[in-house]
């Protein structure tokens, strides 16, 4: 990436006298004068002040200026401040940085961050905006209650197109969020519709399993709870017992249905209602209420525990078991009818459309990864959505929270145009041997092989991030065996800048985990990272071999990488190359003698003591190993 | 594609053993695209040899630089800055690349960083595997569209031999016998008395050395 023009203004702000207490700024001023490249800098009492501002503004014209450095603090007051007034003067705020000098006690450390981050500036992207056309329609996939809910609440605010994948199946989906291009096919014909986003609402699928009840199979005495449920059958004067727990025991949905058949049965007049139970489950919504009413109505609740027997004749069903409470050794329910719950197993077509959409599958086969930030309603697509019981079983409150979420999502297109800054990685089609290795490793299917004449290669040919499906994880950055791919912010120039000389121990950190524990560990024992350079990315996967190798080659004697844990990455597998590429860095290390010198730590934003144990650990094994011997010395 | 592997990094310090400054040569062609040859890997080779050697008291300068590709004349010519500069060249490329480069530059010594394995398919990140050994004469439409020259371990025109055991190869367990597949796709495609034609031998004979391939009516006349 080469950028051309740059204009810095850099303000050294006195804080109204708290930095001058510590630091001389004039010296400050005058060592960055000799040395650094920028185009105006000056000295300000207070610079977040109103005239201050005004004067800011002024210079920014004046000198054209396009990016700012504020040397003071970064208090969230003043930031904010800076950022609008960047705004007016059409100023990206990713070309606005602060540094904080409270903790700054020499001017030789304010000249050494102030170089640091005006490299940085230097060699930064533009970022801009890029405002994109795209479609409103959403395509909701499902036939149950949950997608018609689901369809009903979109349906407010932006087209709604609800199939049921049986009459009309989905054959292909093609392009990215705001314009999925969608091959339907119904009644032997195929049609193509463009859609903004999908949603899956496809259900779950009740499953009897006779292992679960001894063996018994289901007669016309012994029924299935969505057996029970479907049919419309008068009750009257009949006795009905429900069996809960020993299928669908993790979920609340028997439990619900099973409350609302008693109740209903109350009403219209069964003679008894007696439902068994192991435990019973009512953390959700209005459920203890339901539970207390029909207690109230006079159903029976009776628990088992542990072995049972059912039996069934023309005239009824038996469930006979043991009470745990009770000093009898068995207990013998007889109905006219036995209901028994049943597990939720996926809905048929789930692998068939995960296969389709390129998007995972979990526990049980259920859509959706087991992996807290793909809760509550994510895929690893951008607007490819889940909703209700078809990434697991959920019930009521969960179900309309999830709705509400999903319209919220989708809500973003819902006008016809989406504005995204343009942070997605860039490529630099000269270097692109369009080897698909970035296409296949993106976690998010957002990448697509464009052809277009204007490419400087031999193909014409190069591969695009598209803006609406990255995430900026930046795994294609780090697996490019042609190094065309830079991610904003985070390009190999600004990486390899930050390391030029670094410290005796490189810390690679992910945003998401890494980074925020050492924030953390800092405060347990800031004497611990003297030694520690932490090097911020925004995924593990980020991280390239190179990176590992040249933080020793400029003289580090260590280097860790500092993830999120196993099935834990927001990227989905960003971590799992990281370790990967841990593997074969420490394997070239060891190929030329240089030793153990690389450290892998799985770690948590709030584990400030693991982040210092693993810092420890790592400074042991560099006492251990001695310095590092291959550092290059220039 | 043609698909190679890292060289062992011990072998390459030998090779540059004697050199002070040396040029790593990356090809943006097959290399790059197995992931062996690029400017990424010119990086880590790179990165690892400057820090094997000043490990060893024995510092050494190293250039990088990728061009499009090390098999046409024109791409290896933009070397030439940085090739003056150095005792020697390691090359990223395949054996191609490596010689086409050297024949460019005949007064300095040119070494392989890579080993090229074969002629094969991209099966996914990370995983290649061979289809073609460049014989010069295809039976592609005698063997349904499978190659018996690479896939039969003994390059059989006729099999399969006594050592295909329920479509493995004796080979290894992980060998599918070539000759089982090429059953299987002409049964499929309903070609199955292919089987009964005798595929004649393959005149193997190099007479005339290395194969070369023109043109007539595609060279041009500069004169």
């Amino acid at each position: 990436m080469t950028i051309t023009n740059i204009r810095i203004g850099i303000y050294l702000c006195d804080c109204d006298g708290k930095v001058s207490k510590k630091v001389d700024l004039s010296k400050v001023k005058t060592a960055i004068q000799s040395q650094a490249e920028f185009e105006y800098i000056r000295e300000a009492d207070v610079v977040c002040g109103t005239a201050e501002q005004e004067k800011v503004a002024a210079e920014i014209d004046k000198y054209s200026l396009n990016r700012l450095l504020i040397v003071g603090c970064n208090d969230p007051f003043i930031t904010r401040k800076f950022l609008q007034l960047a705004e007016e003067k059409d100023i990206s705020r990713y070309n606005v940085e602060f540094i904080d000098l409270s903790a700054v006690d020499s001017v030789e450390a304010a000249v050494s961050a102030i170089n640091s981050t005006l490299g940085k500036l230097h060699l930064r992207a533009e970022i801009g905006y890029e405002e994109l056309a795209v479609t409103p329609d959403v395509l909701v996939i499902g036939s149950g209650s949950e997608a018609a809910a689901v369809a009903k609440a979109i349906s407010k605010n932006q087209p709604v197109v609800q199939i049921d994948h049986e009459t009309t199946r989905v054959v292909e989906v093609d392009g990215f969020p705001g314009s999925f291009t969608v091959r339907l096919l119904e009644n032997g014909k195929t049609i193509k519709q463009s859609f903004g986003a999908i949603v899956l609402a496809l259900g779950a699928q009740p499953q009897y399993d006779a292992n679960k009840y001894g063996g018994v199979n289901l007669d016309e005495r012994i029924l299935s709870l969505s057996q029970f449920i479907k049919t419309d059958k008068s009750y009257t004067g009949k006795k009905v017992a429900f069996v809960l727990g020993k299928a669908d025991a993790d979920s609340l949905l028997s439990f619900a249905a099973v409350l609302k058949a008693a109740l209903d049965l109350k009403d219209k007049g069964a003679s008894e209602v007696d439902v068994i139970y192991d435990d019973m489950k009512v953390c959700a919504d209005n459920l203890e209420q339901e539970y207390e009413l029909a207690r109230k109505k006079g159903v029976n609740f009776l628990k088992y525990d542990g072995e049972f027997q059912i039996n069934s004749t023309s005239a009824g069903a038996t469930f006979q078991y043991r009470e745990p409470f009770l000093p009898i050794d068995a207990t013998r329910v007889a109905a006219d009818y036995l209901v028994l719950a049943e597990d939720f197993v996926p809905a048929a077509a789930t692998q068939e459309l995960a296969e389709i959409l390129d998007i995972r599958t979990g526990p049980g086969g259920f859509f959706q990864k087991d992996n807290v930030h793909f809760l509550p309603i994510k895929s690893n697509r951008a607007y490819i959505l889940f909703v209700g019981s078809c990434h697991g079983p959920i019930h009521g409150t969960d179900l309309y929270n999830e709705i509400e979420a999903v319209v919220a999502e989708v809500s973003a297109f819902a006008k016809g145009k989406a504005q995204v800054p343009s942070l997605q990685p860039r490529v630099e089609a000269k270097k692109c041997a369009v080897c698909l290795t970035c296409y296949r490793c993106c976690p998010h299917h957002a990448i697509e092989i464009v052809h277009d004449a204007e490419y400087d290669n031999m193909y014409n040919s190069a591969a695009r991030m598209n803006p609406l499906a990255c995430q900026r994880c930046g795994v294609c950055a780090g697996e490019c065996p042609g190094k065309a791919i830079q991610l904003p912010l985070y390009s190999d120039q600004e990486i390899l800048f930050e390391i030029k000389q670094p410290a005796k121990i490189v810390a690679y950190a992910c945003e998401n985990s890494g980074y925020l524990a050492s924030e953390f560990a800092k405060t347990l024992d800031p004497q611990l990272q003297k030694d520690l350079q932490i090097v911020e990315v925004p995924c593990s996967g980020k991280i390239d071999v190179i990176y590992l190798l040249k933080a020793l080659e400029y003289g580090a004697d260590g280097v860790m990488l500092l993830v999120c844990h196993k099935e834990n990455c927001k990227y989905v597998w960003g971590n799992n190359r990281a370790e990967q590429r841990k593997e074969r860095a420490q394997a070239l290390l060891n190929q030329v003698g240089l030793g153990d010198r690389i450290e892998f730590v799985h770690v948590a934003a709030n584990q400030g003591n693991q982040f210092n144990a693993a810092v420890k650990e790592m400074a042991e094994k560099i006492r251990q190993s001695g310095t590092n011997p291959g550092k290059v010395v220039k | 594609m043609i698909v190679a592997e890292g060289k062992p990094v011990e072998k390459i310090l030998e090779m540059v053993a004697p050199f002070k400054k040396v040029l790593i040569a990356g090809c943006r062609g097959c290399v790059t695209v197995c992931l062996t040859g690029g400017e990424k890997e010119v990086g880590i080779l790179a990165s690892q040899i400057r820090m094997a050697r000043s490990k060893d008291g024995n510092p050494i300068e190293i250039l990088e630089q990728t061009e499009e590709r090390q098999c046409d004349v024109e791409y290896n010519a933009k070397f030439l800055e940085n090739v003056e500069q150095v005792d020697a060249i390691v090359s990223l490329a395949c054996g191609i690349g490596i010689q086409y480069l050297g024949e460019k530059y005949p007064s300095t010594p040119i070494f392989p960083g890579v080993n090229t394995l074969m002629l094969g398919a991209n099966i996914d990140v990370g995983k290649w595997e061979e289809r073609c050994m460049a014989c010069g004469d295809c039976v592609l439409d005698k063997t349904g569209g499978i190659c018996p020259i690479t896939r039969c371990s003994k390059s059989l025109l006729n099999g399969p031999c006594g050592g295909s055991q329920n479509g493995v190869c004796e080979v290894s367990k992980d060998v599918p016998c070539g000759w089982q597949l090429i059953y299987d796709r002409l049964s499929e495609i309903g070609q199955l008395d292919k089987m009964r034609e005798i595929i004649p031998a393959k005149n193997w004979l190099r007479a005339k050395g290395p194969r070369t391939y023109v043109r007539e009516d595609l060279t041009l006349d500069r004169s």
